[in-house]
């Protein structure tokens, strides 16, 4: 057995493409110079820059020039939220209990230094409260964050719905939308859904690790956050990998090249996957959305009766890498907070399993998957006080 | 891997695992809601006091399953009197160690077998039901794991003061602000002492 050798946690990182490390190799020994000089390796550098970010500008609907390449999502909603709050210097914040942690983190931090920030419930589905939205914003309220698509459940959020929302305010609200699952995954036009700042990365898309991007709509005035040597602009100090940011451009090329395909394919796979799921184990469920509402790689489940890290370790004795939302299996041995905000007990939170799929991966492995799932499940309800007394009240 | 190799073994593999029919006594400790449970039955030799045979059923992680497995085998074939002396650090050190933020699974395995015994005894009249006390409070609080270091929060040293009177028991722990498992250990006393119906009121306090 190969650690990982079905790998269904796409969400967190996914294998690079072949022609994504083609394409990254010259960048690491003959075309590694860095931009900003007049001489001609400054200029190749400059040109190659520009094309990149042309590239991955055009997947959202952008131009070139308001994208900032960054070391991953996080930095990258870092320099939105912390650089358009630093900017607005005092005010109101809204974003939900639901966001990915990099907004939640952030959140706190604004409260620390003094914004008020007011967090918005979800509904069972994860998806959040359009009413509540409108009673929350007031006159001081200058930025809106939320994840487009849910880090867990995978629901995505009504984009267009909440601009309009945050347009009917009769002042600016910005709105800033961490793109980690949604990148790739959905079509996500800047322009359509009125997104002022961005993150979005590469390493889930099979780019390599190590860089992302932050969109910044022109006009939108972002406080300079980390300051050091400039080498293309105040948003991007520092050094920069070009050999990384070459990979990251193939890889939206290739995931982009026909969006609806590659959505298609991954809506397929998670498909058929909660099919045979529910064929092959009896008294499981799906959290979150169904069908449209939710991202096209990601299914979330909760095994009733029994404990997700048990399941986690068995599936990976086996060569199957997938994600838990066990209290046990997570660093603060704390449940799921989205799977408990949006209502699930904490039974369905540790039995929780969360699969994130990629285009390399088959109907044949997630045959395999559910096979070894169902008898691992099996065996450990035989072990479960849970079950058994489950079994018990059944025959009364 | 942070699981030793013994630990994957009793998990992959526990002994002693299942429901058995008319046990002499048998005691379940932990809730779903904390993530595990764990119901350890007894059949035990009257005359002789000798733990003839035992079993468990776990729900819970990797670590809870192996522990229980473990404490089975610690338990099996030994008179009461011995049984009653096998505690978690026996469970974890015959399992090769335990990483430390998962110590406190092996507290339950080991409480539940204590409690199999107690319920016996009392059960048989070997022993009368205890009176709750402050050493009660103490008692538990041995059993609450600082996950941080995987050591009780009595031999660190964090328990300042323990107070019982009229229901309401009261604790003050020595954890600053910034420990971010403030909220685990104070859950975890809750969760410990809440079973006594003399328990009702819980105040922990931090500095």
């Amino acid at each position: 057995m190969k650690p990982g050798q079905i790998y269904l946690d796409n969400c967190v990182s996914s294998a690079v493409a072949p022609e994504v490390i083609d394409a990254m190799q010259p960048y690491f020994s003959q075309k590694f110079w860095f931009p900003g000089s007049f001489i001609s390796t400054g200029e190749s550098s400059n040109d190659a820059l520009t094309g990149f970010q042309s590239i991955v500008a055009k997947s959202i609907g952008a131009r070139g020039e308001e994208i900032h390449f960054t070391s991953g999502g996080t930095l990258a909603n870092n320099l939105a939220i912390k650089g358009i709050a630093n900017a607005a210097k005092k005010g109101h914040v809204i974003c939900s209990v639901v966001d990915y942690p990099d907004l939640l983190t952030n959140a706190a931090w604004l409260e620390k230094q003094g914004f008020e920030v007011s967090y918005l419930a979800a509904d069972d589905k994860a998806v959040i409260d359009l009413d509540q939205l409108k009673r929350e914003i007031r006159p001081d309220t200058f930025l809106f964050m939320t994840t487009a698509v849910n880090h867990v459940v995978g629901s995505i959020q009504p984009l267009s719905e909440i601009r309009k929302i945050l347009d009917a305010a009769g002042h600016k609200i910005y709105l800033h939308v961490d793109a980690g699952q949604a990148f790739g995954k959905m079509h996500l036009n800047v322009d359509d859904f009125g997104i002022d700042t961005m993150a979005i990365s590469a390493h889930k898309i099979h780019g390599p690790q190590g860089i992302g991007a932050l969109y910044q709509r022109k006009g939108t005035k972002l406080a300079q956050l980390i300051h050091g040597v400039k080498r293309v602009d105040n948003l991007q100090t520092g050094g920069l990998s070009i050999a990384l940011i070459a990979g990251f451009a193939k890889a939206v090329e290739l995931s982009f090249e026909d969006l609806d395909a590659t959505i298609g394919q991954l809506r397929e796979l998670s498909d058929y996957l909660w099919a045979r799921l529910q064929e092959k184990i009896p008294y499981i469920e799906l959290n979150g959305a169904e069908g449209e509402g939710r991202a096209p790689h990601n299914v979330n489940i909760s095994i009733d009766y029994i404990e997700g890290e048990a399941i986690t370790m068995m599936l990976d004795m086996h060569g199957i890498t997938v994600a838990t939302g066990s209290a046990c299996a997570s660093q603060g041995l704390k449940a799921n907070y989205v799977l408990m905000a949006i209502g699930k007990n904490h039974v369905q939170s540790h039995g929780s399993m969360k699969f994130t799929l990629s285009r390399y991966n088959t109907k044949e492995e997630l045959d395999t998957v559910v096979d070894r799932l169902a008898e691992i499940t099996l065996e450990l309800r035989k072990r479960s006080p849970l079950y058994n007394a489950f079994l018990k009240n059944q025959e009364k | 891997m942070q699981y030793s190799q013994k630990v994957l073994d009793h998990f992959m593999h526990p002994h002693n695992v299942g429901k058995m029919e008319n046990p002499d006594a048998t005691a379940t400790e932990g809730s779903p809601s904390c993530g595990d449970q764990v119901t350890v039955y007894l059949k035990v030799n009257e005359e002789k006091q000798i733990i003839e045979d035992i079993s468990f059923l776990s729900y819970g992680c990797a670590s809870n399953i192996a522990t229980a497995s473990i404490i089975t085998d610690l338990a099996k074939g030994k008179s009461l009197e011995e049984a009653k002396k096998i505690t978690w650090r026996d469970a974890m050190d015959a399992l090769d160690g335990l990483p430390p933020v998962k110590v406190h699974c092996s507290v339950l395995a080991a409480d539940t077998l204590q409690t199999a015994i107690s319920n016996y005894e009392i059960a048989h009249g070997l022993k009368e039901v205890p009176d709750f006390s402050k050493e009660t409070i103490l008692e538990e609080l041995k059993k609450i794991i600082y996950p941080q270091v995987g050591e009780d929060i009595v031999s660190l040293k964090m328990v300042k003061y323990v107070g019982f009177s009229d229901g309401e028991v009261l604790i003050d722990l020595n954890m600053m602000a910034f420990d971010s498992w403030r909220d685990n250990v104070k859950e975890e006393i809750i969760e410990h002492l809440e079973k006594y119906p003399e328990v009702k009121k819980i105040e922990v306090n931090f500095p």
